[in-house]
């Protein structure tokens, strides 16, 4: 039944109740965050500044800022970026795609659960700086080896999530689901993957930070391109720290925004849900 | 008055009072003097990123005691070119061996290094294959794959100095990474038709394995400033002397290894023991080393001299590069300084 009516109007007597527009509860979950970025920026100058830290062991934030402007303007660090969201895009898709299905298996079946779930505790233990390497010497150091190791760092994450949200789905739902003689796959179409939104989506949030972390870390055991390769570059042949310094940022930026377009996604679906 | 019977005894008295003391005073100063002479003066060595035989001068000069011998106290650390001169230019390492081509780029972004004595006179770096590739020119590298070990350092400026040469670009190749330095290894088994190296490493083990290796040096194509000793300019104006004492230290032993490159095997050896377990292998790289210290300029002027032409035409090829960063103003007075040579 579409309640899309009362759910506005319950909106805006919310509104009527706290005074608060929808722009106003943006400032207001911006502002801290600004305030936050403030004064970190102040106290990095001032570290700089008292420190008297020459450019090339730590750059003050104007210097950074402005490398990062000239950095995108001249050409340099963009081509870089791409190849790294490309990567992180595929081996999100990937690993993401095989959280699920194993996070499903392991939820539907204690077997699974017994048999597989050392194992993949075990791979995750492995810190993926050590496997990099060895999957670069493998299978090489192009897109696909970068895309792997991309995927099996955020595997892990998503493969839980999914296999908690799913066993904690309401056993009520399910028997709900059984009465009215819902299929396997419906029940698990309908009612336990919406249920699981929440966790599933949650450890989405997880893997899309861990997945910047691979793409660097893969770029840094073998790769011609990509925002890890350019920190490397910067460092070890151009000495130009601050552009190592911009490269970082960029790196962080990619990594909120990803962050941000899973949370706007799990709140679009995880409403629609209810 | 009567005078004292005995004038002349209580002048001779204090005559030799005040010889005593004086010769008293004389003993406790030079006791100074000595104690402060003693003290060595602490320096602090960046070598490459392994223990290896190519660093056997130093390992030589600190066991038969050159150095302390000039009243220093040396500790050695390994460290890769990048962070080697970063910790220079703050003086956390007082003088390292590394990259002229290095050293060109840092000073051009304002790190404070300077360029005090070379060690290799020919640049190292060489692109190696074997000879059934047929690569005998540069320009045979159009096309062909091209193992590296990354998009940066010494090997990878060498690369684009020597395909600029003939024309070429890396875009011209298939370039290949090996982060791991498995160069040799990829070259052998073909998974590259060619790769980068250092002259006295890749081609020498595949030499040893009886394989026929081609050469293309960049010190014969593109010649670019060698490996050396590097300072801070900190470091330089408050430890000159000391720095001064280490060189001449240092060129000595090389000269005693160019005569006899056994006392330099015999010297790693007795620093790095893992590495006598191949002896021909080290004797090899040790002697390939030798041939790259020395160079007409060497020659002429001797081991550890800096060749001030050299270095002009190697800061223009750097900075012809495509993607260079050396700048327009900087000139060899800024990279290099005589205050060590010897």
């Amino acid at each position: 039944m579409n309640d899309a009516p009362s759910r506005q109007r319950a909106d805006e007597g919310r509104e009527a109740l706290t005074g608060g527009s929808g722009r106003r509860r943006a400032v207001r979950t911006i502002a801290p965050v600004l305030l936050a970025g403030a004064v970190f920026v102040m106290v990095w100058a001032a570290i700089v500044a008292v420190g008297d830290y020459p450019t090339y062991i730590l750059p003050g934030p104007l210097v950074v800022a402005d490398r990062f402007v000239s950095g995108w303007t001249d050409g340099t660090i963009a081509p870089h970026f791409w190849m790294t969201l490309g990567e992180v895009l595929l081996g999100l898709a990937v690993g993401g795609t095989a959280g699920l299905l194993v996070g499903v298996l392991l939820a539907r079946s204690q077997a699974a659960a017994r048999m597989l779930s050392p194992y993949i505790v075990a791979a995750q233990a492995t810190p993926i700086l050590a496997l990099a390497p060895l999957i670069a010497l493998w299978f090489g150091t192009g897109l696909a080896s970068r895309v792997l190791i991309c995927a099996l760092i955020c595997f892990f994450p998503i493969a839980v999530g999914t296999m908690v949200g799913i066993r904690s789905v309401d056993p009520k739902l399910i028997e709900l689901g059984r009465s009215f003689r819902a299929s396997r796959w419906q029940r698990l179409t309908r009612i336990e993957i919406p249920s699981a939104l929440p966790q599933i989506l949650g450890s989405f949030r997880i893997g899309v930070t861990l997945a910047v972390v691979g793409a660097i870390v893969a770029e840094w055991a073998g790769g011609d391109s990509g925002l890890g390769v350019l920190i490397n570059l910067a460092r070890g042949s151009m000495f130009d720290i601050p552009l190592m310094f911009a490269t970082l940022l960029t790196i962080a930026i990619l990594g909120v925004t990803l962050y941000l377009i899973v949370v706007s996604i799990e709140r679009r679906l995880v409403r629609s849900r209810d | 008055m009567d005078r004292s019977p005995y004038p002349t005894l209580r002048g001779a008295a204090a005559a030799i009072v005040a010889a005593g003391l004086a010769l008293s005073l004389s003993v406790v100063a030079g006791a100074q003097d000595a104690n402060e002479t003693a003290a060595p003066s602490s320096l602090t060595v960046g070598l490459g990123y392994i223990p290896s035989v190519q660093f056997a001068p130093f390992y030589l000069a600190d066991q038969a005691g050159y150095y302390a011998d000039s009243g220093l106290d040396v500790t050695f650390q390994n460290k890769i070119d990048p962070e080697l001169i970063t910790l220079l230019a703050q003086g956390t390492v007082d003088i390292g061996m590394a990259d002229g081509t290095s050293v060109i780029p840092a000073v051009s972004q304002g790190i404070p290094v300077v360029y005090g004595a070379t060690i290799y006179g020919r640049d190292p770096n060489v692109v190696f294959s074997l000879a059934e590739a047929g690569i005998n020119d540069v320009s045979d590298l159009a096309g062909k794959k091209v193992g590296i070990p990354g998009r940066y350092g010494s090997s990878w400026v060498a690369l684009q100095a020597m395909l600029e040469t003939a024309g070429l670009t890396p875009d011209d190749l298939e370039i290949v990474t090996y982060p791991d330095f498995g160069q040799a290894v990829a070259v052998s088994t073909g998974q590259v038709d060619a790769a980068t190296g250092f002259s006295s490493n890749e081609p020498v083990q595949l030499a040893l394995q009886g394989l026929e290796v081609n050469v293309l040096s960049v010190a014969d194509i593109a010649p670019l400033p060698g490996p050396g000793l590097v300072v801070g300019t900190d470091t330089l104006a408050t430890k000159g002397e000391a720095l001064r004492a280490f060189t001449a230290a240092t060129i000595r032993a090389m000269q005693e290894i160019e005569a006899d490159p056994q006392v330099g095997l015999d010297a790693t050896f007795a620093r790095v023991p893992e590495l006598a377990s191949d002896p021909d292998t080290q004797q090899a790289i040790l002697e390939a080393t030798i041939e790259s210290w020395r160079s007409d300029y060497a020659s002429e002027h001797g081991l550890g001299s800096i060749d001030w032409t050299a270095w002009e035409s190697g800061l223009e090829i750097m900075r012809s590069l495509p993607g260079s960063v050396v700048s327009d103003s900087l000139t060899v007075e800024d990279l290099v300084t005589s205050e060590l040579e010897p």
